[in-house]
């Protein structure tokens, strides 16, 4: 009986172990990627990695006419739309830039006829630009707008907006990152929203 | 050994267990992270680059911008502003390709023919027939095709200057102008709206009298330009702010989108770029009332500014 009771203690201590590492190897996975195969950690910022979709995260506050809606109903009115414009400027800039040797016109058009021809000039301050051929994809990290709507008699009219997005581009020497930091000034046409001017910079943050 | 101690060990020995494998997990983890944008190796893909563009309009852009003496309740001025007299005028004439301008101001008591109306001043015109009859005179008398008008009132005006927060005006002279309310010292003067009103007014103790006014109008504007162009320099987003001022305080035949352009231009047109041309004019008078007259040098003025050349 003496010699048993050591015994009974290694099933718990086992059980207990067993737990123990159960949840300590859980806890790890749902840190990112199980290592329980054993085999070589995968090269890091590969294609491989899981793209993460396009999302712009946006704050927007609206200025309202006298007898116009509030501000804050007028800033949601607006959200909609310019979260899907600044979507389609971003695919247009840098998603779907990838492996592209020319033909801009999609992101070209969203530009107001007054200034496209100056936004053609400077693509590579506004896009992948000509870097776009060499690259094999961009995978979206963070993308981020602070908008100031200006409110017409019933809808957006025009709009400022500071765009930020940082995204990773694959190429054959391997993967880097991709910036854009931009003001873009917006006016509301029938069409959708346009830009109607801009600042802009791309590549490595100041 | 005994019984408690070898109970004791075997708890060491699981807790030790337990420890090795848990930081054996935690090692084996680290580079199992998925890899993110921050892990990325160190290949450049893209070269730093910057640009910036405002709209490029038709070559000139011509506007007229109008001060009127009624619709401001604030002044005790009835009636409608469209249906007042136009007591300041500018011309405002931008060469949006190399981006400089001329602010050309006219003295109200220019005596020219107004359509249809005969010879009168020509503040009268748009009491007769609104901002379209007062455009219409002054293409006649310059030649030039107006694109756009700007027409306020004395509340506009004060309002404008409260709500974008005082404007930066080179005062060329000291005031003491109890009439007008203006009292102010030469020099670069940060005006409240009030302030800027009665530099706008003051006239009868001015040396010049309707010269002096007319040409301290013309530097308000220039004033307004740096102003604005200072504020949007800082935070972009003033520009939708100077927008909905003059949304709410101005009345103008100018399509938002239009306005909208222009107001972007602005941004890229140095006020040092603008001159500020009082057009060349004598006191007179007419049927007993003083008025002002061109002299020929506005005349040749207008022509330059047909040829393009002063802009």
């Amino acid at each position: 009986m003496t010699v048993a009771a050591p015994n009974q203690f290694r099933p718990r201590l086992a059980v207990l172990a067993g737990v123990l590492v159960g949840v300590l190897a859980a806890g790890c996975t749902s840190g990112g990627g199980s290592d329980a195969d054993g085999q070589a950690p995968e090269p890091p910022a590969s294609s491989a990695a899981p793209a993460r979709p396009l999302q712009v995260e946006l704050v927007t506050m609206a200025k309202v006419p006298p007898g116009g809606p509030s501000a804050s109903r007028a800033a949601k009115q607006a959200e909609p739309g310019l979260e899907q414009f600044l979507d389609r400027y971003l695919t247009a800039a840098f998603v779907d830039a990838a492996g592209r040797e020319g033909g801009w016109d999609g992101l070209l058009g969203l530009f107001d006829k007054p200034v496209r021809a100056s936004a053609r000039r400077q693509l590579d301050a506004l896009s992948l630009g000509a870097d776009a051929a060499k690259v094999s994809a961009v995978r979206p990290g963070r993308a981020s707008a602070r908008a100031v709507v200006l409110y017409g008699e019933k809808r957006p009219a025009a709009a400022t907006v500071r765009l930020a997005f940082d995204g990773t581009a694959d190429t054959a020497q391997g993967s880097g990152q991709v910036h854009l930091r931009s003001v873009l000034q917006l006016l509301a046409t029938g069409e959708g929203w346009r830009i109607a001017a801009f600042a802009s910079r791309t590549g490595p943050p100041r | 050994m005994t019984r408690a101690r070898r109970s004791g060990l075997a708890w060491l020995t699981a807790l030790a267990l337990m420890a090795a494998l848990a930081a054996g997990l935690v090692v084996a983890s680290s580079p199992r992270r998925p890899a993110t944008a921050q892990d990325a190796p160190a290949v450049t893909v893209q070269k730093a680059h910057a640009g910036s563009a405002t709209p490029t309009l038709k070559r000139r852009v011509v506007l007229l911008t109008i001060g009127s003496d009624s619709g401001a309740p604030k002044f005790g001025r009835g009636g409608s502003v469209e249906g007042g007299r136009a007591d300041a005028l500018q011309l405002v004439v931008i060469d949006t390709v190399k981006r400089r301008g001329s602010i050309l101001s006219f003295p109200r008591d220019s005596y020219v023919n107004i359509p249809g109306h005969g010879t009168n001043k020509i503040n009268a015109a748009m009491a007769f027939g609104g901002p379209r009859l007062l455009v219409a005179t002054f293409e006649q008398l310059t030649g030039l095709t107006i694109d756009y008008y700007a027409l306020t009132s004395f509340d506009g005006l004060t309002d404008i200057v409260n709500k974008v927060g005082k404007v930066q005006v080179n005062v060329d002279m000291n005031l003491r102008d109890s009439f007008a309310g203006a009292f102010l010292n030469k020099g670069k003067r940060n005006l409240t709206g009030g302030q800027a009103l009665a530099y706008a007014r003051a006239r009868k103790t001015l040396p010049g009298g309707d010269f002096d006014r007319s040409r301290h109008q013309g530097q308000l504007l220039l004033g307004g330009l740096g102003t604005y162009q200072r504020q949007v320099k800082q935070d972009p987003a003033k520009v939708m702010t100077w927008l909905g001022i003059i949304r709410d305080e101005v009345k103008t035949d100018l399509p938002f989108p239009e306005l909208l352009r222009l107001a972007l231009l602005a941004t890229d047109v140095p006020a040092s770029q603008i001159r500020s041309i009082p057009v060349p004019s004598v006191a007179g008078s007419a049927g007993g009332a003083s008025v002002v007259r061109l002299l020929p040098g506005a005349y040749s003025l207008f022509g330059r500014l047909r040829a393009g050349k002063l802009s």
